[in-house]
């Protein structure tokens, strides 16, 4: 317990975010998107105004993918996001359509031989479940492409298709509700990471680190939908040591991606 | 200063270890005093909860208490409000946990107790029902309600409830922080209905805090929302 502490001396403005964050630097968010959402009120997401909230988060680089793959088409989405590498602040990031289970295989070797890292999954934006042979299918391609798979979807299904693969995956939707689902898969799957967005209980991140290691955890804020100040915040107040934040805060991600 | 008007004392049935109230983590975050309801009551035993929470608010000043009430329950409900002042200022009623949509017979038996002891209650609310609230709120007379998650991803839902009845309150806190969130609330409601809340102990406070830092408040408005409005709610 803490000595007390009177409200008189309590800081004088109120939800002063920064002064928590200090000198907490981010060298790669690993969930960046531009584009937009057609389906509700979406920032514009244009490659200018994301690059600029990056900056005014204190995030050097994204690990971007483009709505416009995700949702529509795929191969001049992942063109726009190719051609952003040319700029230090964009890691790009590939997609496929799983509702077009060929196609997307057919894709993954496209982006492999283009010097892709890594490509994400968009399976609830495309309306597909864990099951769908798409997925399996798209899974098994990315691990014999040695390609990163970053994936959306709740973490308690979409374990299951990356299973004993060897793949690498990054599960962006991993929320601390089911925390538990995702470290008794990840015990057994060396290549299972997970994004920090959505750990925001007390003490997720720590428990991530305590029970798989911090090389496991990848900083993630899904700019420019979600508030990139909030998993920012969480883990420069975590219970993390420097050199564990630091990993956190890209090191993981660039040994994994770059 | 901060008042947190949405925050919990005791474990939770997640992958979780955070059963022990932290000051430090208040401190952290400028929160001066948090009014907390027992998760064994909320989740499980009401009476047992708030009997076991009222152990812990004895002898300090930094936590005030919900009394939990399930509407199930209404005379264990009646007593406790009865046994139970002094810090307790306000009355904590989950919806799923105890089976009682806010539209139901009993919800509204339950805040008709909260108007008799005339202490305000904290409502969870989820997408719509903020707006079955806001009706709730209207049709009981006195009735001093805070939509708590403010509708969640309902949030449209609850600006609409806000201005619907001017005696029903709205707290932010939520795990997930869409871009904008609060600062589209903030526009559209009078800030004299805006709280602030956390959901400590299951959610760490950076994440409301990150959100409403994000939405830039300043001068009075960034006060009400922090303290003012909950020092008047509550009488604390
Ligand atoms: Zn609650």
């Amino acid at each position: 317990m803490m000595t007390r502490m009177t409200i008189e001396e309590q800081p004088a403005i109120p939800f002063d975010a920064w002064s928590l964050i200090g000198g907490l630097e981010v060298t790669l968010d690993v969930d960046v998107l531009v584009g937009a959402f057609p389906d509700r009120d979406s920032p514009p997401g244009t490659p200018e105004s994301v690059g600029g909230l990056l900056a005014g988060h204190r995030t050097r680089a994204g690990a971007v993918a483009s709505l416009r793959a995700a949702l529509f088409d795929v191969r001049q989405g992942n063109d726009e996001v190719l051609a952003l590498a040319a700029e230090s602040r964009w890691l790009p990031v590939g997609a496929v359509d799983l509702r077009d289970a060929l196609g997307a295989g057919r894709e993954l070797d496209r982006l492999a031989g283009a010097g892709m890292r890594a490509v994400r999954l968009f399976p609830d934006e495309q309306g597909v479940d864990a099951s769908f042979p798409s997925v399996r299918h798209v899974a098994r391609r990315a691990a014999e492409l040695g390609l990163v798979v970053l994936t959306g979807g709740d973490v308690r299904r979409f374990w299951q298709p990356f299973a004993g693969i060897g793949a690498r995956v990054v599960f962006l939707d991993t929320h601390f509700y089911h925390l538990g689902d995702f470290l008794v898969a990840a015990l057994e799957e060396p290549g299972f990471h997970t994004s920090t967005r959505l750990l925001n209980s007390p003490d997720a991140l720590e428990t991530v680190a305590a029970e798989l290691g911090v090389e496991r955890l990848l900083h993630g804020t899904r700019a420019p939908h979600y508030e990139p100040i909030v998993p920012l915040l969480r883990l420069a107040t975590s219970g993390l040591d420097p050199a564990q934040v630091e990993a956190v805060a890209g090191g993981n991600a660039r040994r994994l991606l770059a | 200063m901060i008042i947190d008007v949405h925050a919990h004392w005791g474990p939770w049935f997640f992958t979780m270890d955070v059963a022990g109230a932290s000051l430090a983590t208040m401190d952290r975050y400028g929160i001066g005093k948090a009014i907390v309801s027992a998760t064994e009551a909320v989740i499980y035993d009401a009476q047992a909860g708030n009997r076991a929470l009222a152990k812990v608010l004895e002898g300090q000043d930094r936590l005030h208490g919900y009394v939990t009430v399930n509407p199930r329950r209404l005379r264990e409900a009646a007593e406790d409000l009865r046994d139970l002042t002094g810090p307790w200022v306000g009355v904590k009623i989950h919806t799923d946990y105890t089976g009682s949509p806010v539209t139901s017979p009993r919800m509204r038996a339950a805040l008709e107790l909260a108007v008799e002891a005339g202490l305000p209650a904290l409502v969870h609310t989820w997408g719509p029902s903020v707006l079955d609230l806001a009706q709730v709120c209207l049709d009981v007379p006195g009735l001093r309600v805070i939509a708590g998650h403010m509708g969640a991803d309902g949030h449209r839902y609850a600006i609409e409830a806000a201005r619907g009845c001017d005696r029903l309150y709205l707290e932010p806190c939520w795990s997930h922080a869409p871009a904008g969130r609060i600062a589209e609330v903030v526009a559209a409601v009078d800030d004299r209905q805006l709280l602030f809340g956390t959901d400590a102990t299951l959610i760490d406070p950076s994440s409301a805090f990150g959100a409403v830092a994000a939405a830039g408040l300043t001068g009075l408005t960034a006060e009400r929302v922090a303290w003012r409005n909950a020092t008047e709610l509550f009488s604390i």
